[in-house]
């Protein structure tokens, strides 16, 4: 048994890169002919418990609330982080369920993984239309401690402390880093920015070790796979799918583009003239002003 | 503390990996530092592979190092005709030179170095983590030191750590050379610089129109016009389902006359004869019309680019048989009919809804470069400085001697070579220059590779002259006069080699490596003797902007380049044979925009040059 356990969660998502995306004619996203990835940002999740392997030998189990193809993304995020266990929860009686009905899932997905978990890693949001809030709920409903926006974290294996680097962004003003000290277990939500960092040779060469296992587990994902529906995972039916979700998207609006109010031309090329002429333009319209 | 190491290999190219695989054999520890993130992204080559039994001394072959090489390492095609082109305009006279790619060797594979380099490091890297070693990528060693007796290794990425030998493997503009002084850069007169790219091509239109069978391969190359009047050649070889197509020419012909590299290839594509190699059927995508709604262009173009990467993956599998059968034992089939049928339907839905286009044309992936050292003039001596051992190209080596283009194998036999010095030095414990420095390099000395470098085997020459037979005498005689009229006659030949030996190959090579033998011969050759060649459609060629644009690079902002002197004549030629037009003038100045940068070393001579830190710069696909 390892001394650190570690669960991530991750979700199926639309692949928007070109090629592989297709809209409708209405312009909306044609979800039946767009093939489904891991979300970016949960594959960030899954680097983060990737690095807990490496570092700490730690084990991983990723899980995931979803249709029964929702099974590429786990195997993807094996692929990521070397997992140990992958969790799908599949029923239909998840459907429609909104933040706080998934939470419920996955907060009782946690129980079913091998060993106490110590650490839970969420991706910042999704990318199809998700609020942030799945992972705060879930670790409010499994009561660790949570901390959002994390870009580095490391853990004292000794007293058990994690500690983590946040990025806080002050709309408009600047950002900070705020360092904090959290006893385990915890929910980590992790930033967008995150990047694992390997400083030494030996934790670079355990890095290409799990990463080899990685791709062995990933091939045979299969045997790593446990599904569970409503029933199995053992949810309280009020609590998840639609009847669990006290809200309801009823309508999505596309927010009409505010008219330019800058006018702008368009100079082509790239000759002295043109040039001259951007520059003329420039001198117009800043007229007095010294740029340094 | 300080982490060591007993092995610590600088450069996961052929070489630097083959080193790291004998070590394992031998059952020592090794660590290797590869500063691409994936190894086999920064390692580029012609093509071909070749593993050689010279007669006299014995050479470490790929398979030796990789006993699985045959049977699982992807290789391309093993290459069963080689033939020589004369070109001048539309005229092509042609050498069959089959007997001279065939002597000495085993066998000759052509292979694309992104996926063979990656094979090696699988191989390499799970024996060396048996031995508590193994690879680390994406780190650029940036200094050695000697506090006491071992080797402090410095990195931009990780904490510095020690070893007791260091093996050299970090290639033509190898850093490790200029730190420690072991050799000086070398000079472009010491220098290739090859060019080449991937042109896409299906699997059995391939076999069809070179005429090779399943897994056989064809190479050509050519000298005459299409070398616009440089010193070296061109080459096109067949991979498994894209063509190598490229050139390599001594690097004081170009700085003599500066052609952009990318021209130089363009002159090669552009001859009817490789025109007609490298043609297929290409999907064009007809403008978009600016009119319509932003919603319906983005709908417009993301549909056509779904479809064109359909037509094209279906397609790439309908002209290949493992492609077939897997697209059909994948249940996504149910006969093979049916794939050409959905080819076409997916091709009419193109035509008539999105007004694609299927025209002749032929299709490049990639474009690359790299500097080549040419052994013959500039293998280290000694190739050994205290306790590092250099291989490959890092060390100078390779053989070039007219159509035979060797650098991987030499580097593999110096790997092995290398990796038995160290190895004896560990069981000893002694790593001083006398026990392990000095007994590497008399290993070198007596390397077949070695002799190849240093003189003409009269044998090789032999098969070069009976190819030649039906050649007109005067064509070369008038040229080479006394020499090789010797050369030419069975008794005499013997004679004429030795004596052309004593003479050495300092005074030979400038007589045998020249305009007249590259240019002006075989355009006679093809002018008087030449069939005439005419190409069905003339090639789309990129400019060098779109090249750069298909290449993936992980940017960095720092340049790892520095201009010394942006007024020298030297920099100057730079603006024309930088492959990607990195450098430009301003002012008089020349100035330097590293982004674009694909890490040839053509500029590395006067500037401050260094590879990208660990992970940035260039990514190769195919290499
Ligand atoms: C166009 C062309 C055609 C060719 N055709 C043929 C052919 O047909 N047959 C043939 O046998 N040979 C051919 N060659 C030559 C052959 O490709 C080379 O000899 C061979 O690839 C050299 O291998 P290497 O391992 O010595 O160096 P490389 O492959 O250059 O490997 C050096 C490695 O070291 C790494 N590195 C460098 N500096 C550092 C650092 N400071 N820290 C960490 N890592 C570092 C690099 O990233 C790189 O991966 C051709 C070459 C070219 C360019
Ligand atoms: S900048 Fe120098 S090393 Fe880079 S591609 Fe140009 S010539 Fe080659």
């Amino acid at each position: 048994m390892s001394d650190l356990n570690i669960a991530v969660n991750v979700k199926l998502e639309p692949d928007f890169s070109e090629g592989n995306v297709s809209y409708n004619a209405d312009g909306t996203l044609n979800r039946a002919e767009t093939k489904s990835i891991l979300g970016p940002h949960s594959a960030v999740a899954s680097n983060a418990a990737f690095y807990s392997k490496v570092l700490y030998g730690a084990r991983v189990a990723v899980t995931t609330m979803g249709p029964p193809i929702a099974d590429i993304a786990l195997q993807q995020a094996q692929l990521l982080s070397d997992a140990d266990e992958l969790h799908l929860y599949s029923d239909r009686m998840f459907a429609g369920a909104d933040t706080l009905a998934t939470a419920e899932v996955l907060k009782t997905g946690i129980s079913k993984v091998d060993g106490k978990t110590d650490i839970v890693f969420s991706g910042h949001r999704a990318s199809d239309g998700e609020t942030g809030q799945t992972g705060p709920q879930t670790a409010w409903k499994l009561g660790f401690t949570f901390l959002g926006n994390v870009i580095d974290y490391y853990v004292d294996m000794q007293s058990r402390i994690v500690r983590a680097k946040r990025l806080i962004s002050l709309q408009g003003f600047y950002d900070v880093v705020e360092e904090v000290e959290a006893p385990l277990p915890v929910f980590i939500a992790i930033d967008p920015s995150y990047k694992a960092s390997f400083n030494t040779v030996s934790q670079r060469l355990a890095f290409e070790k799990y990463q080899k296992e990685a791709k062995g587990r990933a091939q045979n994902y299969k045997q790593y796979l446990k599904v569970f529906n409503a029933q199995q995972l053992g949810v309280d039916p009020k609590l998840v799918g639609l009847p669990g979700s006290p809200t309801i998207v009823y309508k999505v609006e596309k927010i009409p583009k505010a008219k330019a109010s800058r006018k702008a031309e368009v100079v082509e090329g790239s000759s002295r003239e043109q040039l001259a002429k951007v520059a003329t333009k420039i001198f117009e319209v800043l007229g007095g002003l010294v740029i340094k | 503390m300080m982490e060591s190491y007993e092995v610590a290999i600088i450069g996961g190219g052929s070489a630097g990996l083959a080193a790291l695989k004998q070590l394992s054999n031998l059952g020592k520890q090794a660590i290797l530092i590869e500063a691409g993130k994936q190894v086999g992204t920064k390692n580029i080559s012609g093509g071909i592979l070749y593993s050689k039994k010279p007669r006299n001394g014995r050479v470490h072959n790929v398979e030796d190092v990789y006993p699985e090489f045959l049977q699982d390492a992807p290789i391309e095609r093993k290459i069963t005709q080689y033939m020589l082109h004369s070109t001048s305009r539309n005229k092509v006279f042609t050498l069959n030179l089959t007997a001279a790619h065939e002597y000495q060797a085993n066998f000759g594979y052509s292979v694309l170095l992104n996926r063979l380099t990656a094979w090696f490091a699988k191989q390499a890297g799970e024996s060396a983590e048996k031995q508590g070693g193994g690879i680390v990528s994406g780190v650029h060693v940036k200094s050695l030191s000697w506090p006491g007796e071992k080797t402090v290794i410095e990195t931009d990425e990780l904490d510095p750590f020690e070893a007791k030998a260091v093996i050299a493997a970090d290639g033509v503009n190898s850093e490790v050379a200029a730190m420690t002084g072991a050799r000086t850069k070398f000079t472009p007169e010491q220098l290739y610089q090859g060019v080449k790219v991937i042109v896409k091509l299906p699997e059995e239109i391939i076999e069809e129109r070179f005429g090779v069978g399943t897994d056989e391969g064809a190479a050509h190359l050519f000298a005459g016009d299409v070398t616009l009047n440089h010193i070296g050649g061109g080459f096109a070889y067949t991979n498994r389902d894209t063509l190598s197509v490229g050139a390599v020419y001594h690097y004081d012909s170009l700085m003599t006359r500066p052609t952009e590299p990318s021209t130089l290839v363009n002159a090669l594509l552009k001859n009817p004869m490789v025109a007609e190699f490298v043609k297929d059927e290409v999907a064009v995508k007809m403008e978009i019309n600016k009119d319509l709604p932003k919603e319906e262009q983005l709908r417009v173009r993301f549909a056509t680019s779904k479809l064109i990467k359909t037509w094209n993956e279906l397609r790439d599998a309908w002209y290949s048989p493992s492609g077939r059968k897997r697209l059909v034992e994948a249940g996504k089939f149910k006969t093979e009919a049916e794939i050409k049928s959905r080819i076409d339907y997916v091709q009419n839905e193109l035509t008539s809804k999105y007004s694609t286009r299927f025209v002749t044309d032929y299709v490049e992936l990639e474009y690359g470069a790299k500097l080549v050292p040419d052994g013959k003039r500039c293998a280290m001596k000694k190739p050994f400085h205290k306790n590092v051992l250099f291989i490959g190209d890092a060390a100078g080596r390779g053989v070039f001697i007219g159509p035979r283009i060797e650098g991987l194998n030499v580097g593999i036999d110096d790997a092995v070579r290398a990796a038995n010095a160290v190895a004896r030095a560990i069981d000893r414990n002694n790593f001083g220059p006398q026990y392990m420095g000095e007994y590497y390099s008399q290993m070198i000395e007596d390397s077949p590779y070695t002799r190849d470098m240093r003189e003409i085997d009269k044998d090789y020459l032999k098969i070069f002259l009976d190819a030649a037979k039906d050649v007109p005498k005067d064509i070369i005689g008038q040229r080479y006069g006394m020499l090789f009229r010797l050369m030419s006659s069975g008794t005499l030949r013997g004679l004429a080699v030795g004596f052309a030996n004593i003479l050495g190959y300092d005074k030979l090579l400038p007589l045998v490596e020249s305009e007249d033998t590259y240019v002006q011969v075989p355009v006679e050759l093809a002018e008087k003797m030449g069939r005439s060649m005419t190409a069905m459609y003339e090639p789309t060629l990129p400019t060098v902007a779109q090249r750069v644009a298909r290449l993936k690079y992980d940017d960095d902002r720092a340049s790892h380049i520095k201009v010394l002197n942006p007024n020298s004549e030297f920099m100057k030629k730079m603006v024309v044979l930088c492959p990607t037009n990195c450098y430009s003038i301003e002012g008089g100045e020349v100035i330097l925009q590293h982004e674009a940068c694909i890490e040839c070393g053509t500029c590395a001579k006067e500037t401050e040059w260094h590879h990208p830190r660990g992970e940035k710069g260039i990514v190769y696909q195919y290499g």
